[in-house]
Parts: structure tokens; sequence; C-alpha cells
């Protein structure tokens, strides 16, 4: 006769854990809660710890979340996915045949899915990498390539503004001006440096010392000795564009 | 050559066709003037016409600022007269002496029908432009005009489409349910708090107007399940004056502002939090702002589609007169704060405060 299984419940709201538990504790009164855990932070520690057989993760937690926790936990434990709502999941774990309950527990179901369980918990865990990082790349949404705010202070605040407000950056001295439609505000970040942070395809060098967001381009005049001048969006200035940059605007 | 080309713009397959016909017409209306036979008189006109227009072309392109471009324009028309009427001499081999001795009279009077007729064809080119100009302002007011109705559209659905998401509900409802067995008090108020938000939620019972105190008591509705859900790791403040409560106020937009510091400030720091809403009215400004001392924004973390959303619609309402401020709290977090005309000055009308704020410099 094997060990007790053990499990480990992994949700950041604490009434969500007791009620799994005591359902669990209903369903599967052998099974053994080892740890509960407000997010997958310390995966590692607690297998490390417990060695569980099983976890419940829930998809949705901060920090660690249940898919990134799947990732880590790799073939060393059998995982049950935990959701609220998301109908993409759950088409994917139904063709993955992988195990997940579904917020708000029906009692049914919950039983059905120990009963399998009951049976899997003893073998190999299932190999579900595939699955678990196309469900990563559609649930989470890719930040932190490009510069999407940027911070400069007014008065005594730090103001946050988003970057598709900005019409163009424009270098001051020792300073980059920073304009919007309707403020005007100096950072000290220069313009050479902003330049490997903004998304290339929104943000355009068009001199030396000016970047400007190509959605705000109302036109595009040109001037004498291949020198354009831009004409902005709901703002009254008038932007050159030096020599090396005119072929951005050719056949426009 | 090519980087001349700039100021022959506007040199048109037309334009000289336009001149060449003037051309004509004024040497045949000036053949009965003078002794010269017509063939005569259409070369002298066509030197000076084409002179002239290549000169009035190049000035109307020339990017000099000293002088106005009228001024140039018609200096331009003197110069191309002369020119043209020497070089009407030169084609019908006259020596430049002799046009300016004897054939001295008929060189000044070629030259001031050249600017008589030159002057004219100007005039009728700037009318021509002005009209011109006219139709295309008309265009753009007519076009800005339809962009504005499309953008009202467009925030009308954006509101229509904000609706309650499926994860709070059904996770609220797991609460509920746990509660409902545990500790049934604490299930009711919950519900209580539920039932108190959907009202106002569901775009089918929520009303066009609503006000700051029905939108707080909502945005409370909200809180209070949260803070039951996440337990200790959520605190909320109300500082909303009670004179303040009957102001109206747009529906919806409040709400997305605690959504958000519960969502991208509390909730990803895994600390408790505080939530506070503030509503104050000063200098004619109508505030109405959210602070959270949760994790802050990261400077590449997106903005997400709620906070555009509230800035359309503020734009569409008043106009320049409100906007959205996102700020970063002190120690920590962030205030997101809607500014709206306060009852000094009723919406979309009223000087906007000169938004224009020039700070001191920090990093970005």
């Amino acid at each position: 006769m094997a060990a007790a299984p053990t499990a480990v419940i992994a949700d950041d709201e604490p009434l969500l854990r007791a009620q799994l538990r005591s359902r669990l504790a209903r369903l599967w009164p052998e099974l053994a809660i080892v740890r509960e855990m407000e997010n997958g932070r310390d995966i590692e520690q607690v297998i490390a710890d417990h060695a569980p057989g099983l976890f419940f993760l829930d998809i949705h937690m901060p920090g660690v979340n249940g898919l990134e926790a799947a990732r880590v936990i790799g073939k060393r434990a059998h995982v049950v996915f935990v959701t609220a709502f998301d109908q993409y999941a759950v088409e994917a774990f139904e063709q993955g045949a992988i195990d997940y309950v579904l917020k708000p527990f029906n009692e049914e179901r919950l039983a059905n899915t120990v009963e399998r369980l009951r049976e899997r918990v003893g073998g190999a865990p299932p190999a579900m990498e595939e699955l678990v990082e196309r469900l990563a790349g559609r649930l989470a949404p890719r930040n932190g390539e490009h510069l999407r705010w940027i911070k400069a202070s007014v008065g005594q605040s730090v103001r946050m503004i988003p970057v598709e407000e900005i019409l163009f950056f424009q270098s001051d001295e020792k300073y980059t001006r920073v304009v919007t439609a309707e403020a005007e505000m100096l950072i000290r970040k220069p313009i050479r440096e902003l330049l490997g942070e903004l998304d290339p395809e929104k943000f355009w060098q068009v001199h030396r010392a000016t970047i400007v967001n190509v959605e705000a381009i109302a036109s595009v005049r040109r001037g004498l000795k291949d020198q354009a001048e831009i004409a902005l969006k709901g703002h009254g200035a008038t932007l050159l564009v030096s020599r090396n940059f005119t072929h951005l605007f050719r056949q426009m | 050559m090519n980087r001349y080309a700039p100021l022959f713009e506007g040199l048109t397959l037309r334009r000289v066709l336009v001149v060449s016909l003037l051309c004509v017409f004024v040497a045949s209306v000036s053949v009965w003037f003078f002794i010269n036979t017509w063939l005569d008189l259409l070369v002298s006109a066509l030197c000076v016409g084409y002179t002239s227009m290549v000169l009035f072309t190049a000035a109307t392109n020339l990017p000099q600022r000293r002088l106005p471009p009228w001024v140039a324009q018609v200096i331009s028309i003197i110069l191309g007269s002369f020119l043209g009427t020497v070089l009407a001499g030169l084609v019908k081999g006259r020596g430049i002496a002799t046009m300016f001795s004897e054939r001295f009279f008929g060189v000044l009077i070629t030259m001031g029908l050249g600017i008589g007729f030159g002057c004219w064809a100007v005039w009728i080119y700037y009318t021509r432009q002005r009209e011109a100009r006219h139709a295309a302002e008309l265009a753009r007011a007519q076009a800005e005009r339809s962009q504005l109705e499309k953008n009202v559209l467009q925030a009308r659905l954006a509101l229509m489409q904000a609706q309650v998401e499926p994860h709070f509900l059904f996770n609220t409802l797991a609460n509920v349910q746990h509660l409902v067995e545990t500790d049934p008090a604490a299930a009711s108020r919950m519900l209580e708090s539920l039932i108190q938000y959907l009202r106002a939620a569901l775009p089918q019972m929520r009303e066009d107007a609503t006000t700051i105190g029905r939108e707080t008591d909502m945005a409370r509705a909200f809180l209070d399940i949260h803070r039951m859900r996440m337990g200790s790791r959520l605190d909320y403040e109300l500082e909303v004056p009670e004179a303040l409560r009957a102001r109206p106020f747009p529906p919806m937009m409040l709400i997305s502002l605690v959504e958000n510091a519960i969502k991208h400030g509390v909730d990803p720091c895994c600390e408790c939090g505080t939530v506070t809403i503030r509503a104050a009215e000063e200098a004619g400004t109508l505030r109405l702002s959210v602070a959270d001392t949760g994790e802050g924004i990261s400077v590449k973390k997106g903005t997400g589609v709620g906070l555009t959303n509230i800035r359309e619609r503020l734009k569409t309402l008043y106009g320049p007169g409100a906007r959205l401020v996102i700020e970063e709290n002190a120690p920590r977090g962030v205030v997101a704060t809607i500014e709206v005309p306060g009852q000094a000055a009723g919406p979309a009308d009223g000087p906007a405060p000169d938004p224009v704020a020039r700070g001191g410099p920090a990093t970005a």
C-alpha cells in the first residue's frame, strides 16, 4: 500500500483556499494538504520540503502565477489548474486532457476530478510543457520591451505620461523636452537613450535632436535643400527633418 | 538640378497653357493700338509672359522670410517684364544698344503692358487661391466635425461594452459559496455588496447621468468585495465631502480607476495596500482621485485600455476643460486624478485652465 497522497493548494484568496481544503477533506479524506500558498513563488522550497504528489494551482495569482508555477514543477508532481473563468484556458485543458477545476465549485464535477486523480496520482505526471507555453503566451500580454510611460516632475509631483500622448521629444541643452498636446515638460533622459527604449515602429528620429510620434504627424512638407518640415496634429510646432532622415518620408 | 526642383513646384502644363492664352489675348487686343503685326506682338507677349511666369513661380516657392510673399511676387513680375522685353528684342534680332536708345519708348510700353497684365494675372491667382483655401478649410471643418461625432459614438459604444468581468464575478461567487457554509452573515454582506455593484455596473441597468455619490457608493461596494476576498491585504478610505455627492459625473470612470488601483497596484504586491478615493473642488475644478500604495507603474508596462478610454470620453464630454492625470504617489504607488470643470464653469464652456506646465527635470 502506497503512502497517503499529499497535496499543496496555491490561491491568492484565503477563503478560496479554505473552501478547496474543506471540499477535498470531504471528497478525499486520505489526501493530506501539506501546505497552502498565496502564489507560486516558493515552489522549489515546497517541493524540497514536502515532495507533494499533487498541486492545485490557481491560474491568476499575483507574483508567480499558476502557469509559471507549473513550468517550475515540470514532471515532479501532478498539477490541477483552478480557474474562475477563462474560456480559452478551459478549451485548452479539454484538448490537452489536463485536470482543471472551475470556481465556484460544482460538487459533482469536483468529485469526478477527484476520482480521476485518485487513479493517476500514483503514476508518472504527464508532460504539459507545450500546453503551458501556449497558455502563457496567450494569457500574459507581452510587456517590457518598449517604454510605455514617461516620468516627468511637474512642480512637486511626478507625472506619468503614456507615450501615446507624446507628440515629440526634442533635446534642449542638458534636458529633453517632452511635448504633449496640452503640456510641455523636461526630463533628464537624453534623446539617444530614449531612442533605444521607445518602440521604433511608433517613434521616429527625424533630426539629431528630435524624435516624433508617427501618429502625431499631420503632414510633411518638402522644402529646399532636401530638408522637410513636419506639421503636427493638434500642435502648432513645425519640426525640421534633417537630410539624414528624409528617406523616412520618401514615397509617401 | 534636382535640388532646385522645389523652386519650380506649381509650374504645371496648366499654368503654361493659361499664360499662353493670356499672351494670345494681350496680342490680339493690343494689335488695334499699335502699328506692329499681330505675330510681332505675340512674340513679345510670350517672351514677357513666360519669363514672368518662371520668375513668379520661383518667387512663390522661395523660402525667404524677409519680404511678404506678394511683394516678392510683384518684384518678380517687374523683373520678368523687363527681362522678357529684352529677350523679345533679342529674338527679333535687335541689339541691346538700339533697345535702350531709339526703341526705348517701345521697350517701356512692352514692359508696362507686361507689368499691368502680370499684376492682373497675379490678382486672379490670389483670388482663386483664397477660394480654394476657403473650400479646403470648410472641408477640414466638416471632417473634424464628423471625427468628433465618430468619437462620441465610439465612447458610447465603449461604455456599453464595459461590463462586469466574468473572472471577478465567478471568483466573488466562489467566495460567497464558501461563506454560506462557514459564515452566513459575511456571505450575506458580500452578496449585498455584489448586488449594489452589479446594479451600477451592468450596462442594461446603468443610467446615463450619474453623480459622484452614486459612483462612490459603487466603488465602495467593489472595494468591500475585494477587501473580503483579499483578506488583510486591502484597506480603503473614502474622502468624499457630502456637498460634492450630488454633483453630476460621467459613469464608470471612477470604478475603472479603482479597478486599476487594485489590479495593477495592490494585487501584484503581496503586502497590504490602501486605496483612497478623494473628491475636492478648487478654483472651479472638480477633482476625483484614486490613490493606491501599491507597486507603482513600471515604465514599460501597458497603460491598459481603461485609461485611454477615460481620456477619450473626457475629451468628448468636456473638450480641453477636463483631463486625466497619472502621478506617482508618495512614498509609493500611483494617484490617478480626473479633473472636470466645477460648478463655476459648466461642461464644455469656460476657459480651460492653462495646462501647460513646465516643471523641473526628472529622470524618465
